[in-house]
């Protein structure tokens, strides 16, 4: 009799793993440490951009006093905010590190993206070599790296995204979707994939690896995102979306379903207020630019 | 023998007609109703009925004298004791008034509100409409209505009624009701392919192009019904000016793309536009100005598209539709006027602002503001959050919130205690 009970237990218990392991709680935040002041007690302004790596270091973009600030963060515990004045930086956005520590920022005002050597000092512009001469005009609206710092860019001038090789020589282009409404931003995961977030029509389209074009991914998302501006994507495969008007963050599966909504409105530490640029790692941890709250929050992801 | 069959068979075919008419007479009657119970018993009690029943037109049932074809004579769970909701009463009959996949309809039918156009009884007008043409339409298009009757120069299609060019129920094929498509729909009565015609158009092959683009097809206070703003190279017929030559294999093709083209002669308000820290995306995409402009001619002032809040409202309608959920009303978002707080080009401050400080935003209407009790400014730290200071959109949201006065919460005190914490019970 205790067997059967105990065969009856396992089954329940193995049938029940799933649904707490991957349902309600997938890419949930936990509230972990908040960054309002760089290393001298000078606070950060509408901060628009976080970049993180697999290190400790990361690096903030304080927009709204047209600079750059490196951190760490280790044990829990975030450290530093040496500042990074750079001349050719006069209003960062979105900001890039890559695997060779190297860091690349796009700037509003030029809106041109600009790359810094490790130690923070000008290195030069993405200007892309080799393009097709039809169509050599672009505008980055954003821009990621993978993991062999290959550039990807968000060019909304010429619809389409560029990738450039880490040096930043052409290599392809991947034409927008047909019809669309705005697009914000983009990611790129392991496998090479390419995300794109439509902001106006709350909808994330996708590329595979040499793919040509785009593909619808997710459903019309409106009933859980107000304006998606930015998009990351872990190791795994989950997409995160930053719910600007909504003040959120939105959690999608691999295959672009919904899977939960993390995060609210509001001032007090663990809240949101507009939130921009996201930026996740392989140790699980979350950085939001909170640009109205004037500061940048770390969370953990509960896996 | 033949006739003996013959004979045979007419009696089974009438003895079997007579049996099952009889057995229908039974079975429509088994509830023993009265003669005339469906509907002209009723008008025995509704005796005031007897008038609307003299209109020159009346609706079938009614004509039939079958009140039960719409109401239930017993009980219902509806007004005017209909047999079904009033949304769908209508459409048991008439399915056919909006089609599947319909590109545009016309909200009152969709919400089933057929009443509104039509008297389910009878009526003077033909469809028991309970207007006769387009008097009825501006019963509720009421500033086209207005706008029709000024314009000095009419389109002759209008005259004649709205249902010239517009479907009043839904369309299959395209937006606003249209009967068809533009520019086919023009085409039924425009002719391109006369001399005056292509001298009007510079040439330009147009019977393939968006004859809205230019011309206001509910006429216009301009000649050739032109909106009544008009881009001036339009104006000059110089088309060729943005586009290549009429001859050329691309002529609708522009001579450059997105911005750069309308940079030739906007280079100034353009330049000033780039030289700001934030400027408005839309404007460097592939559309770039004709995002929010019409290039050619546009009802509203400065060529643009629409109302702002149509405009803005296209990419950002969550902010719009909050607004519309809002207890308490912001009259800038109301009057589509999002210039008074935003610059729609570019800007040194977030959200597009026009000043950096949002005191000084609100302070431009709202005077009192500046002699608010409470502390506000650079010098006032917000409690919640050490590198914020207090200002308006501290405990107000500026589109709106469910609440009343914006504020964040439903209660006044729950924000307020957000601060005050020692107050909070």
């Amino acid at each position: 009799m205790t067997k059967v009970l105990i065969k009856i237990f396992v089954v329940i218990s193995a049938l029940a793993l799933p649904l707490s392991s991957f349902g309600a709680e997938a890419g949930k935040l936990r509230y972990a440490a908040t960054i309002y002041f760089d290393s001298k007690g000078v606070g950060l302004r509408l901060p628009e951009g976080v970049a993180c790596g697999e290190g400790p270091s990361f690096v903030v973009a304080d927009t709204g006093n047209g600079r750059l600030l490196r951190y760490s963060f280790q044990d829990g515990v975030p450290k530093g905010g040496d500042e990074l004045k750079i001349d050719q930086i006069s209003y960062p956005l979105r900001l890039q590190l890559s695997s060779k520590g190297e860091i690349f920022a796009l700037d509003g005002k030029q809106r041109r993206i600009v790359r810094l050597n490790p130690e923070g000092a000008f290195m030069g512009y993405i200007d892309p070599v080799g393009m097709p001469p039809a169509a050599a005009s672009f505008v980055p609206r954003s821009f990621k790296l993978d993991s062999t710092d290959n550039i990807y860019i968000l060019d909304i001038f010429s619809e389409r995204v560029l990738v450039l090789d880490p040096t930043g020589k052409y290599v392809r282009q991947v034409d927008f979707p047909e019809k669309y409404g705005f697009f914000s931003d983009l990611a790129v995961d392991s496998k090479g994939t390419i995300f794109l977030v439509d902001s106006v029509d709350a909808v994330v389209y996708a590329a595979p690896k040499d793919a040509k074009g785009f593909s619808l991914l997710s459903q019309k998302l409106d009933e859980y995102v107000n304006f998606p501006s930015s998009i990351t994507v872990d190791g795994r495969g989950t997409i995160y979306l930053a719910d600007q008007n909504g003040s959120g963050v939105v959690v999608l599966g691999t295959d672009g379903s919904f899977l939960g909504r993390s995060l609210v409105f509001g001032w007090k530490d663990g809240l949101l207020r507009y939130p921009s640029q996201l930026c996740t790692n392989e140790k699980g941890e979350f950085f939001v630019a909170d640009r109205q709250n004037n500061r940048v929050q770390i969370f953990t992801v509960i896996k | 023998m033949k006739l003996r069959y013959k004979l045979f068979l007419f009696f089974y075919i009438v003895g079997s007609l007579f049996i099952v008419s009889r057995a229908h007479a039974a079975e429509e009657n088994k509830f023993k109703l009265k003669q005339g119970a469906k509907g002209k018993v009723c008008v025995t009690c509704h005796v005031t009925f007897e008038e609307k029943l003299k209109s020159p037109f009346l609706h079938t049932p009614v004509k039939a004298g079958d009140c039960t074809g719409c109401h239930n004579p017993h009980t219902s769970n509806h007004g005017k004791m209909l047999a079904a909701d009033a949304v769908k009463v209508c459409y048991r009959c008439h399915k056919s008034m909006v089609p599947e996949n319909a590109r545009s309809t016309h909200k009152v039918v969709v919400e089933g509100n057929c009443v509104k156009c039509h008297d389910p009884h009878g009526a003077n007008n033909r469809f028991n409409l309970l207007k006769a043409g387009n008097e009825l339409c501006f019963g509720c298009h009421t500033s086209m209505g207005e706008t029709i009757t000024k314009v000095k120069f009419k389109h002759s299609p209008v005259e004649k009624g709205c249902i010239s060019c517009h479907n009043p129920h839904a369309s299959g094929k395209t937006d606003f009701l249209l009967n068809d498509s533009v520019p086919s729909l023009c085409l039924k009565c425009h002719k391109t392919n006369t001399p005056s015609f292509a001298k009007q158009h510079m040439n330009y092959p147009v019977g393939k192009a968006l004859c809205t683009s230019c011309h206001n097809p509910h006429g216009s206070d301009r000649g050739g019904i032109l909106f009544n703003n008009v881009h001036r190279p339009v104006a000059n017929k110089m088309c060729n000016q943005c586009h290549e030559e009429p001859t050329s294999a691309t002529p609708f093709a522009t001579k450059k793309p997105g911005y750069e083209l309308c940079r030739g002669c906007h280079s100034s308000m353009i330049n000033d536009a780039f030289s700001k820290k934030r400027i408005h995306w839309p404007l460097m995409s592939q559309r770039g100005c004709l995002s929010c402009h019409n290039p050619h001619a546009s009802a509203e002032n400065k060529l643009i598209k629409g109302g702002m809040i149509k405009v803005c409202g296209k990419c950002h309608g969550d902010t719009i539709a909050r607004q519309e959920r809002s207890e308490t009303k912001h009259p800038p978002i109301i009057e589509g006027n999002c210039t008074a707080c935003h610059v729609a080009h570019s800007s040194d401050n977030a959200f597009l602002l026009n000043q950096t400080s949002v005191i000084e935003i609100c302070g431009s209407c709202h005077d009192w503001q500046k002699h608010s009790t409470h502390p506000i400014g650079d010098k006032v730290i917000d409690p919640r959050n050490k590198n914020l200071t207090v200002q308006c959109l501290t405990c107000h949201r500026s589109h709106g919130t469910e609440n009343k006065y914006f504020i964040y919460t439903p209660v006044i005190t729950e924000l307020c205690t957000q601060c005050h914490a020692k107050y909070k019970r």
